[in-house]
């Protein structure tokens, strides 16, 4: 999957945020997209919604763990 | 839809009595006619419910020589696109009735011919001249067939109550069945709660003949390996769902000679289907919804929008408790199992509904939560997946708290529980990995059961549904093998059987299902499973594709499963008059399944909370016993049989190849 494809995936998925959601458990939902889709797997400190609130900076978190991998 | 019914015997000719018994017992399948046909070796039999070609599809129905013979229950919707090949190849056709095209079929591509048929179906056909029985249903179970074997035969029926109006037939619990049924909510196919009874494996078909009964599948549930999926696009996909299931729809209301309905239950599934039907068709829509009485279970708001929406016909019917309880022992008589869920019942009343306002077919939304992953068992092994991978975070514990935000126990406000609940058996390594915790609750019902049957359980084999799962299995995505376990156990054992077939044809209403057609299912089966459950949205890729027909309250409210008050039913406004006898101590003890001391402690206890805010596992213990117990004094100790059997008007095909009497159009 390339970078633009992720990209929509997050831009997608930013499209049903609800936006009365606890932003922490927002964190943990978006983890398991991001998880699932990407086949990566986040540290705690990576699920937090300063990271996954963002669909550039997980586009840019999932490359470098991607790669890691 | 109709009921079948049959006799091989290879020891002598087929008693006629018998076949007209077993046939009056299946009288509510098919209330507009009957027929049967006996040579010396089978007798076929048939109740009509006439759909197609009413004036001339009587059955059975034979070939142009009268040497196969064809018993059918169902719908063979591609009928007219295959009638126009079997045609050009020279086969002539005497009836407009799909069931003709399975017979000229077989002729042509013998057992080729089951993977050309799109449909749902269970039927029979008798090869005179090679004396071959053959059974097929349809890929995964919308129709039911059910057999049990002969020293020198078999007999076969739609319902388990026909094969029991032969009385040398074994009556008694399969412990075997039962052990399947108090774990994954039903038997799963060969088997059922019966010794002897077995019923026809979904996408199978079985062959009879002298060298005895061999069984061959012609379909199987399958899913690519993950990544491997032939189309990743989600725009393309979405357009490519949109066309299937439009056209699935389409010829499920337009190829019928009666009016079709609609059931609209509030949710996406039936939404869609009724907003196709409305947006595609020029017909006239009626719908009809279940409300209840209780608004934990009631949806009404949205069957409401919905149907203006649309502009349909609406009726829909009140359900309270009281009447869950009254009906119920007629709803074990026609589901002919133990059930864990009271839920089959307001279904009964809902196709009464349609009946009642002329409509003797109905579309609904039945099986889009198994092929587009709409159940909350799949979000819910999703988030346990998520979990497991570092089950001592904080972070990751929470997950818990974004399931079930409907339920007044739910995660979110319960969190130990859910700890304790999701947490077990965290082994993402498990192949049943995403249905552990529900057949793990659900077997809490075993506890209760007499020592004998322990020990009849513990002796039996029931099989081993994850040794069953198909080879390369391990390398599809988790949500495939969670559907593959979806589709093979509850779909086929109670969605479409105590919860769909039975209640539908209890009141002689045909139940159609989009969602199940075959182009949909194999187009939704090699989807990415992203696009199915896509993080965790269900039916995401549903969503997308009919966002301009269905409103967005409705597409985006929280999923809310089809739920109904279980023990609640039976104890909150006073027990029915039939429930002290049946579930008194001798009862339980005559039935044999359950220890009577611990079936009167746990009802003591509903009739002392009225079968208010009982724990999950109780309700299906109530309902477990309950419908046990009316199923012995049903099927077993013989109380109800009586009440099944039916007088049948004058057969409009009569064929008697012993006498030579031949009474066919």
């Amino acid at each position: 999957m390339n970078r633009n494809a992720v990209e929509q995936v997050l831009r997608d998925y930013h499209a049903l945020r609800r936006p009365d959601t606890d932003p922490e458990l927002e964190a943990v939902r978006a983890a398991i997209l991001v998880e699932d889709v990407f086949d990566v797997v986040l540290s705690d400190a990576e699920i937090d919604p300063a990271v996954l609130g963002d669909a550039g900076a997980v586009a840019a978190l999932v490359a470098v763990l991607r790669g890691a991998a | 839809m109709c009921g079948i019914c049959g006799i091989v015997s290879y020891a002598g000719p087929p008693d006629l009595t018998l076949l007209r018994r077993m046939m009056g017992r299946l009288g509510h399948r098919g209330p507009d006619g009957n027929g049967w046909y006996r040579d010396q070796r089978a007798a076929l039999g048939h109740t009509r419910l006439a759909i197609i070609d009413t004036a001339g599809g009587a059955q059975p129905l034979c070939n142009e020589d009268g040497t196969v013979w064809v018993t059918f229950n169902g719908e063979i919707f591609n009928y007219v696109e295959l009638g126009e090949e079997l045609r050009q190849r020279g086969h002539t056709f005497r009836t407009a009735a799909d069931t003709e095209v399975i017979v000229h079929a077989w002729e042509e591509w013998g057992e080729e011919c089951f993977s050309r048929f799109n449909g749902q179906w269970a039927f029979a056909l008798w090869d005179q001249r090679a004396e071959r029985l053959v059974l097929s249903r349809d890929r995964l179970g919308v129709r039911p067939l059910f057999f049990t074997r002969l020293p020198a035969g078999l007999l076969f029926a739609s319902e388990v109550k026909s094969i029991f109006a032969d009385p040398s037939v074994e009556r008694a619990f399969d412990p075997a069945g039962l052990d399947q049924t108090f774990s994954f909510w039903s038997p799963v196919a060969p088997r059922t709660a019966y010794r002897g009874i077995e019923q026809l494996e979904p996408g199978h078909y079985a062959v009879l003949d002298r060298d005895g009964l061999r069984k061959a599948s012609y379909w199987r549930i399958t899913f690519p390996e993950r990544g491997r999926e032939p189309s990743q696009d989600v725009q393309e996909n979405a357009a490519a769902l949109r066309e299937r299931i439009i056209e699935a729809t389409r010829l499920r209301f337009l190829r019928s000679d009666v009016p079709v309905g609609a059931y609209l239950s509030g949710g996406i599934d039936s939404s869609v289907t009724a907003a196709v039907i409305a947006r595609y068709t020029d017909a006239p829509l009626h719908t009809f919804s279940l409300r209840f009485a209780d608004s934990e279970f009631d949806e009404g708001q949205y069957q409401k929008q919905m149907s203006a929406l649309l502009g349909t016909q609406h009726q829909d019917v009140m359900v309270s408790r009281s009447e869950i309880a009254a009906i119920f022992p007629e709803v074990v008589r026609h589901a002919e199992t133990p059930i864990v869920r009271a839920a089959p019942a307001p279904l009964f009343l809902l196709s009464k509904l349609a009946r009642d306002n002329g409509c003797k077919v109905v579309v609904t939304g039945e099986g889009a939560d198994e092929v587009l992953a709409g159940y909350d068992i799949f979000r819910e092994a999703r988030v346990r997946l998520f979990w497991s991978r570092d089950p001592g975070s904080a972070k990751r514990t929470r997950a818990a708290e974004l399931l079930y935000p409907w339920m007044a126990r739910s995660p979110g406000r319960v969190p130990a529980f859910a700890r304790s609940f999701f947490g077990r058996n965290l082994d993402p390594s498990d192949p049943a990995f995403s249905h552990r915790p529900r057949w793990d609750s659900t077997s809490v019902i075993k506890t209760m059961l007499s020592a004998d049957m322990q020990d009849r359980i513990g002796r039996a084999d029931a099989g081993d549904i994850v040794a069953a799962m198909p080879s390369g299995s391990e390398n599809w995505d988790p949500l495939s093998r969670g559907q593959w376990l979806e589709m093979t156990t509850l779909l086929a054992g109670y969605v479409l059987a105590s919860q769909g077939d039975r209640m539908l044809m209890a009141n002689s209403v045909e139940g159609r299902f989009p969602f199940l057609d075959r182009d949909v299912v194999d187009f939704a089966n090699a989807l990415p499973a992203r696009h199915k459950l896509f993080g965790l949205e269900e039916k995401y890729l549903l969503k997308r594709a009919f966002a301009d027909l269905v409103p967005e309250d409705i597409i985006h409210r929280t999923k809310q499963p089809y739920r109904a008050p279980d023990a609640a039913s039976f104890f909150a406004g006073g027990s029915p008059a039939w429930f002290d006898e049946v579930t008194s101590e001798r009862a339980v003890a005559a039935a044999g399944v359950f220890e009577p001391s611990l079936v009167a402690g746990l009802l003591a206890k509903c009739r002392r909370t009225g079968g208010e805010n009982m724990s999950n596992t109780d309700n299906m213990r109530v309902l477990a016993v309950v419908s046990t117990q009316l199923t012995h004094e049903s099927f077993i100790a013989g109380g109800g049989q009586g009440t099944m059997d039916r007088a049948l008007p004058d057969p409009s095909v009569a064929v008697d190849l012993l006498t030579d009497d031949r009474s066919a159009p």
